[in-house]
């Protein structure tokens, strides 16, 4: 018997308050300082107060608002400022080019971004439409009246049928079931499906009928708006009474309503006031590291284009001369030609506009475009990437952060649920010391058979029970065996804990083998499951009783149904890290359940029992090394003078109508659970460990000796002290033998370990310097213990300390602080909800997907965006440069060399759809050789195809094709080029040289391409096709206006010589064949890995991925879950549960296919469902 | 980003009648497709050794011939350049050569040129200005192409300042270009073998493109106020023939794409034997001398693909000689040092040991 009878309230918890720490998570913004008074059922009372309409408006523009914020929203992009410009420059007549030059591109880019803009405007604004006028009932001279939802106002007494929405936030007053309470489901808010429960104060049970309802008067006193979709403090007061509210009242609009008839309630918020419409704002939206790298090349383009511009400006102010008497400067000097400064200045801006081409304006357009198709028909649709079980595609949340995903370097994972899919099963435990459950886990399979042990197939008590959520078996407790245990009162009080403690809702008929548990996350399902196994059958739920069927307590065999009162429930949260119960049992006798993580039970546990506390740590030690996730469980008597005293402390705080939570948290400090027995759920999936013993690890605990001794003394600043001191001395010492063994050649791979504690000191601004350069020489950091402000904290310390790119993993929402932190947020659409999801940049069913949205997607998302920028920059500066050259002959006068036309249309026309192809279709290698080789990711991380190396080589690649392309056509059609002697013109010449470009700048996408589909060849040859086409009409038609028809029957003139032909082969060839020599010398002697490994497969024929599919389809869980264990190394590290890793991306992919990429020891987590293909290649 | 209601509505309108649709609509499996799959068939093109040597030597069969047959072609052309702007002023005015051109005297100057091989008719008479920015921008724009094709658009004249009236008047053709035509003139006699003081007549029609003269100048529009205005820039025009007949003005105004420019002056529709000797009667009226220019006369044949311009043959020869060069060069590579394709020792994470 291990209950204590001693019991110490910890008197200084009500004056210590926890350090207030600061913590922003989501978009909770502070509370508005006053509150909010509603009288209910009483319009006129709240006429004055003006609260807001129930309508809403999600819409951005109206019809006024459209053209002028829509155009601002559009002018935000600095290029299109930089357009703006130009076109009004190019209006005056400085310009040597009509304004449509610039105004054309500019109106073709802003129309299709602003059609896009209104399109979905428009649909927004349909569906608030259809919403704001579906029909609910509220309370009118004691009738139950439909009005429009936008006609709901704030204190109305509304009715809410089954199954429909809530027009508001509405205050639950009474309901058509029993005990006030009504079911929602929230999947609108935060995409959870199961069923919660609201309960409506008693007082207003009654107030059902409209004719009792319309009695109603009370008044709501409340916090005023905001987003915190799960607080809510308020009094109702009714006939001079103040009831305390809490969110239990509250039914937010977007919820519906569930399994009950109808409900009545008062509105509180309306409209955009209600909590999801406070919520419903932007995730703040992330640039990709590669867009912020871009905006430098965008710089550097204009600083060449001002370099460019005051050459000329220079070049005119000399060169320009009277004596040219031509020009007409003699007989009506002009002011602009006075001196040579001024020549200069103006025709530095001639210049700005003639050049303005080589900032491609249509770049961001046609990124925009690829990245979103990308993530809606490719990341979105890949059946890779669906997880058939949970009927869960990938999605893509933003298409910003596409080619991000190619680049990460850094992974932080959360461990638990995240690794682990979240399948629970309750597998072991320890009972006072005594530790039961006969399973092996495939963890201790794995490890026994790497030491050459033969496990032999386990034996099964015959009948054992398997059920999902519950796989144990130890004949010491079942079926009532437990009564001859040593401890049977301890088991006894075990098993109600599992059946009382939690909040679990059954459904479904009332029998053993029919029940459904609707549980918030699996562990809960799986302990509920595991106490009816037991014999503890809990059936049924009110909002005060629990009822659970307990078998063999009285003797064996006996059944008997018990009802428990619940006092009080103190819900789960990952600050509180364990939940309580206070319940009453039919007896009167008052008993405390927790259940929790280890570290805050072990905390609060009764002295005097250091023996089992001992050897329950040991077993803990023990589960956890063989990877199973463990909860202790807890149970204390309490005395009512106790309770009452606790009881009043906790109501006070739960009315308080500000710093609740606070308050709640002060009063848990009363609570000291004494100790129990622990209880082990296995983590049913490749539990997965990052840290083996060929590495070196450096362990930073909190449990030292030194730390230990601080404790027991007690004193809390000594102990801060201490343990700061120790982190401190760790660190040090670790980033030493750190960079000693970085030093030596083939040194251990590294890793770090450090608990929650320590990291709250490390994270200290005068160590962190010393933990960031520590971490980052490490291949894996394992951080246990913490809570989600430290996660992001770390995240944020590698993104911004290291300035790497960093990725975040997780499926709860305690992870959602820390995939906002991360440059790319990944959510699991697991079973814990779906606030990480709803943080998420992108969504994925399963942690095994990671491969393909890293190293298929991302990867080729990177190589994509990164050749389509530099294909912008380079097409974009080969013609601006042609144009350049030309400019020497002309006296720098800045006369234009190529038709307005042509030139306005070269970027949105002529060479718009290839490069958009290119985004869309470049493959390098296969999606299953980008897996079998994750070393491939390697290039993203470096950059490789960013550098600015690489911008050199365009730019020296367009310099290069600038010059053939003008100097060619200028000196060979120097003189007559016919057998007629005619002559060419400026505009034969120039339409020559646009010809030549257009055709050596299209094919140059086919020299890139490392994957060339049918939709290459249409558009590169569209695209030729289309200037010549447009050539033959424009040079076709004259126009009545008084415009300058340069090309007139230009390109018939030049079409009409054999020169045309012979330039238009020497031209495009020998402005392509430097890029080629220089592609056929790179890869001859400097390749990039990914064009060696297209060689190693250059003979396989891309096998479809549909038969892929199949291979993995055939993979039963069995299987996949054994061939995972197979691959886990052994495992010797002594901890207990919860982690929170960081390794480098290989440790998640190295994949065991890649022939050679080489086996290392420290890669861990093998992908399951991945297996070798057969590498014959399949003949067709 | 209204997350909720929209879809509260939506899935409120849809409860109805989902049943129906309810299984198709409950599987969010992705269809197949090679696009959405990014399976659409390719060709992989790897630029294998072979490929590069092949398509160098491919390129060098095509264009050596090529360069040939051009090359060929612009040698058979034969051509006279005389450089004239500065051997015709006398030797006293050179000193202020502006003056001189400008000036009222008499501006005859006989040049004699030698035919050195045999050129065969037509042979056509070009002058060449160098230094003369007919492509500056204050000078290209400053035309009305409105004008010279219709009567009615005279008016049309802001594009020409600063030659856009004289006296009020709409000048015609306006614009800088047509003030400042050329109009130094040639008249040709010959000595040949047997003969001397043979006329050559220079036929002036046809040397302008066709569709400028049939579409660009109008065929009633006739020049009025030309060269009224206080300075004289160059060339008067016949005010008796309509513009699409002056076919100098014509040729004049395809303005030239660089500073060195040629422009036909006439035709000589006679055969010039070896050894003639062409006495070129000219009236050197243009002035070049204020910025430096140089004017050239220049006789020439034509081939098929032109005057004489060896560029495209040389580029020819030499891109198609590189293209032999670099295959031979890459082939005695390969030979000598091949590189194994897909060689797993060039990956970058087994060249470098130890990589993190």
């Amino acid at each position: 018997m291990v209950r204590s009878g001693s019991f110490s309230v910890d008197s200084s918890a009500s004056h210590r308050r926890t350090p207030s720490r600061t913590v922003t998570l989501g978009h909770i913004q502070p509370q508005a300082p006053s509150y909010r008074t509603v009288f209910c059922n009483d319009r006129d009372s709240n006429q004055p107060v003006r609260f807001k309409g129930n309508s809403i408006s999600t819409t951005k523009y109206n019809v006024f608002t459209f053209l002028p914020k829509g155009l601002f929203e559009q002018f935000r992009r600095i290029a299109n400022i930089y357009f703006l410009g130009i076109s009004c420059l190019s209006m005056t007549p400085i310009s040597p080019v009509s304004p449509i030059t610039n105004v054309a591109p500019l109106s073709m880019v802003l129309l299709v971004s602003l059609i896009k803009e209104a399109f979905e405007d428009w649909k927004r604004f349909q569906n608030d439409m259809s919403i704001n006028n579906s029909k609910v009932e509220i309370l009118q001279d004691q009738q139950w009246v439909a009005i429009p939802w936008r006609k709901l106002q704030v204190g109305d007494v509304v009715k809410i049928k089954k199954d429909g929405f809530f027009p508001a936030d509405i205050l639950f007053l009474s309901s058509t079931n029993p005990d006030g309470i009504c079911y929602v489901e929230t999947a609108n808010l935060d995409g959870e499906t199961n069923l919660k429960i609201r309960k409506a104060l008693e007082r207003t049970w009654d107030y059902l009928l409209p004719e009792k309802a319309s009695e109603f008067k009370g008044e709501i006193q409340c916090e005023q708006p905001n987003n915190s979709l799960y607080t809510f403090t308020g009094n109702l007061i009714v006939q001079k009474q103040t009831l305390p509210l809490s969110p239990d009242q509250l039914l937010l609009r977007g919820c519906s309503l569930r399994n009950t008839e109808y409900i009545v309630g008062a509105v509180v918020f309306t409209g955009h006031e209600t909590k999801v419409m406070m919520n419903a704002m932007n995730a703040p939206s992330k640039r990709s590291t590669l867009e912020k790298k871009l905006d430098k090349l965008i710089i550097t383009i204009f600083c060449v284009l001002v370099t460019m511009c005051l050459i000329g400006a220079i070049g005119c102010s000399i060169v320009t001369d009277r004596e040219d008497y031509y020009l007409g400067l003699l007989q009506k000097p002009d002011w602009e030609y006075r001196n040579g400064f001024v020549i200069g200045f103006f025709t530095f801006f001639t210049l700005v506009t003639l050049f303005s081409s080589i900032i491609p304006i249509s770049l961001y357009v046609s990124i925009e475009m690829i990245k979103f198709i990308q993530s809606t028909q490719f990341i979105n649709r890949d059946l890779n990437m669906y997880h058939a079980e949970t009927n869960t595609p990938a999605s893509a949340r933003t298409s910003n952060l596409n080619e991000e995903l190619g680049q990460v370097e850094y992974i932080f994972s959360d461990k638990t649920g995240t690794l682990t899919r979240n399948l629970m099963e309750f597998f072991k435990c320890s009972i006072g010391g005594i530790s039961y459950g006969c399973g092996v886990t495939e963890i201790e399979r794995g490890i026994a058979e790497r030491h050459g042990l033969k496990v032999q197939e386990e034996e099964r008590s015959t009948g054992a029970i398997r059920e999902k959520g519950f796989n144990f078996d130890d004949p010491r407790l079942m079926r009532g065996a437990w009564r001859n245990e040593p401890n049977p009162d301890l088991c006894k009080e075990l098993f109600r804990c599992l059946a009382i403690c939690h909040t679990v809702l059954p459904e479904g008929d009332e029998s053993p083998e029919k029940i459904v548990y609707q549980a918030a996350s699996p562990d809960e399902a799986a302990l509920v499951t595991a106490a009816k196994n037991f014999g503890f059958f809990f059936y049924r739920r009110t909002p005060t009783m629990v009822y659970v069927r307990e078998s063999h307590v009285e003797k064996m065999g006996k059944i008997q149904d018990v009802a428990y009162e619940i006092l009080n429930v103190l819900e789960f949260n990952s600050t509180r890290k364990r939940q309580s119960v206070v319940c009453r049992f039919p007896d009167g006798r008052l008993v405390l359940y927790c259940k929790g993580a280890d570290t805050v039970i072990f905390e609060r546990l009764a002295d005097g029992m250091d023996d089992i506390r001992k050897v329950t740590r040991e077993h803990l030690e023990h589960f956890g090394s063989s990877g199973l996730r463990t909860l202790c469980l807890a149970y204390r008597d309490l005395n009512p003078e106790t309770y009452d005293s606790w009881n009043e402390k906790f109501i006070q705080a739960k009315s308080a109508l500000r710093d609740r939570e606070k308050k709640l948290d002060e009063v848990n400090h009363y609570f000291l659970p004494i100790f129990f027995s622990i209880n082990d759920l296995e983590e049913n999936s490749r539990a997965c460990n990052l840290i083996n013993n060929d590495m070196k690890q450096f362990i930073i605990s909190s449990e030292t000796d030194a730390i230990r001794e601080a404790e027991e003394r007690g004193d809390q600043v000594e102990i801060a002290r201490v343990i700061k001191e120790e982190v401190k001395k760790g660190l040090r010492k670790s980033l030493e033998e750190a960079q000693h063994s970085l030093h030596t050649v083939a040194g251990p791979k590294l890793a770090l370990v450090i608990d929650g504690k320590c990291l709250m000191y490390a994270l200290d601004p005068t160590l962190r310097v010393t933990l960031l350069s520590l971490s980052l020489n490490c291949t894996s950091v394992v951080c246990c213990r913490v809570s989600p402000l430290q996660k992001a904290q770390v995240t944020s310390l590698v993104r911004k300390g290291a300035k790497k790119i960093t990725l975040s993993i997780g499926d709860g929402a305690n992870d959602v602080s820390m995939i906002q932190a991360a440059h790319v947020g990944i959510g699991i659409s697991g079973m814990e909800g779906m606030q990480a999801v709803m943080a998420s940049d992108f969504a994925i069913a399963q942690f095994r997907f990671l491969t393909d949205l890293l190293l298929v997607h991302g990867r080729w998302s990177y190589l994509r965006i990164c050749k389509v920028v530099m294909y912008f920059f380079y097409k974009n500066l080969t013609f601006t440069l042609t144009q350049f050259w030309f400019t020497f002959r002309t006296g720098f006068s800045g006369q234009r060399f190529y038709d307005d036309w042509f030139q306005s249309l070269y970027n949105v026309v002529f060479t718009a759809l290839p490069v958009i192809v290119l985004g869309l279709f470049e493959k390098d290698v296969s999606a299953s050789l980008s897996k079998r080789y994750p070393e491939l990711y390697r290039e993203g991380i470096r950059n490789s195809f960013f550098k600015w190396r690489v911008v050199a080589v365009w730019a020296s690649s367009a310099v290069y094709q600038s010059l053939v392309c003008y100097l060619f056509v200028t000196a060979s059609s120097f003189g007559a080029i016919n057998s007629s002697g005619k002559i060419f013109g400026l505009w034969d010449v120039s339409t020559m040289v646009f010809t030549c470009l257009v055709i050596a700048v299209n094919v140059r996408i086919l020299l890139m391409s490392n994957s060339i589909t049918r939709w290459h060849y249409i558009t590169v040859g569209g695209s030729i096709l289309a200037w010549l086409v447009f050539a033959f009409i424009y040079c076709g038609i004259t126009t009545p206006r008084d415009r300058n028809e340069n090309v007139y029957f230009v390109i018939y003139v030049l079409m009409s010589t054999f020169y045309f032909y012979f330039t238009l082969l020497l031209v495009p060839i020998v402005s392509l064949l430097g890029d080629f020599i220089f592609q056929g010398v790179e890869r001859w002697f400097f390749p990039y890995d990914y064009q060696i490994v297209q060689e190693i497969h250059r003979h396989e024929s891309d096998a479809s991925k549909a038969d892929h599919l199949e291979i993995e389809n055939e993979l039963t869980p069995q299987e996949a879950r054994s061939y995972a264990i197979s691959q886990l190394p052994r495992e010797l590290s002594k901890h207990t549960g919860f982690a929170f890793d960081s390794p480098g991306y290989e440790s998640f992919f190295a994949s065991q296919l890649g022939v050679y990429a080489p086996q290392k020891a420290w890669d861990v987590a093998r992908r399951a469902s991945m297996r070798s293909r057969p590498k014959v290649p399949k003949k067709k | 980003m209204a997350m909720t209601p929209n879809s509260a509505s939506s899935s409120a309108a849809a409860s109805g009648s989902a049943d129906s649709s309810a299984s198709r609509r409950n599987s969010k499996r992705p269809k197949y497709s090679k696009f959405t799959q990014q399976e659409l068939p390719a060709c992989k093109p790897i630029l294998t050794p072979g490929w590069v040597i092949l398509t160098f030597l491919v390129i060098s069969v095509i264009f050596i011939p090529l360069g040939v047959v051009s090359l060929f072609a612009s040698q058979d052309v034969v051509e006279i350049v005389d450089r004239y702007d500065n051997d015709c002023i006398p030797a006293p005015a050179r000193a202020n050569k502006v003056a001189y051109i400008q000036g009222d005297g008499d501006k005859s100057c006989i040049r004699n040129l030698t035919v050195p091989k045999l050129m065969k008719h037509p042979i056509y008479v070009y002058y060449q200005l160098e230094n003369f920015y007919q492509n500056h921008r204050r000078y290209v724009k400053s035309r009305s192409d409105a004008q010279l094709r219709s009567v009615r658009d005279e008016n049309q004249i802001s594009a020409c300042k600063p030659e856009d009236d004289a006296n009020g008047q709409p000048i015609v053709p306006c614009g800088l270009i047509a003030w400042s035509l050329f109009n130094d003139t040639y008249t040709l006699t010959k000595d040949s073998q047997n003969l001397t003081g043979q006329n050559l007549t220079v036929n002036k029609n046809g040397i302008a493109w066709e569709s400028d003269r049939e579409h660009k100048f109008g065929k009633n529009v006739f020049p009025k106020n030309f060269q009224k205005g206080n300075l004289t820039g160059g060339g008067n025009l016949d005010v008796n023939k309509p513009l699409s007949e002056q076919e100098d003005l014509i040729v004049w105004m395809r303005t030239a794409a660089l500073p060195t420019f040629r422009k036909l002056y006439g035709k000589i529709e006679s055969d010039l034997q070896k050894g003639d000797v062409i006495h070129v009667n000219l009236k050197n009226n243009y002035n070049t001398y204020s910025f430096d220019g140089k004017k050239k006369l220049v006789l020439s044949t034509t081939s098929w693909l032109g005057g004489k311009n060896d560029f495209l043959g040389i580029a020819y020869l030499t891109v198609g000689g590189i293209c032999f060069f670099l295959a031979l060069a890459f082939t005695i590579m390969y030979l000598v040092k091949p590189r194994r394709l897909g060689d797993p020792t060039y990956l970058s994470w087994n060249r470098i040991p130890g990589g993190r």
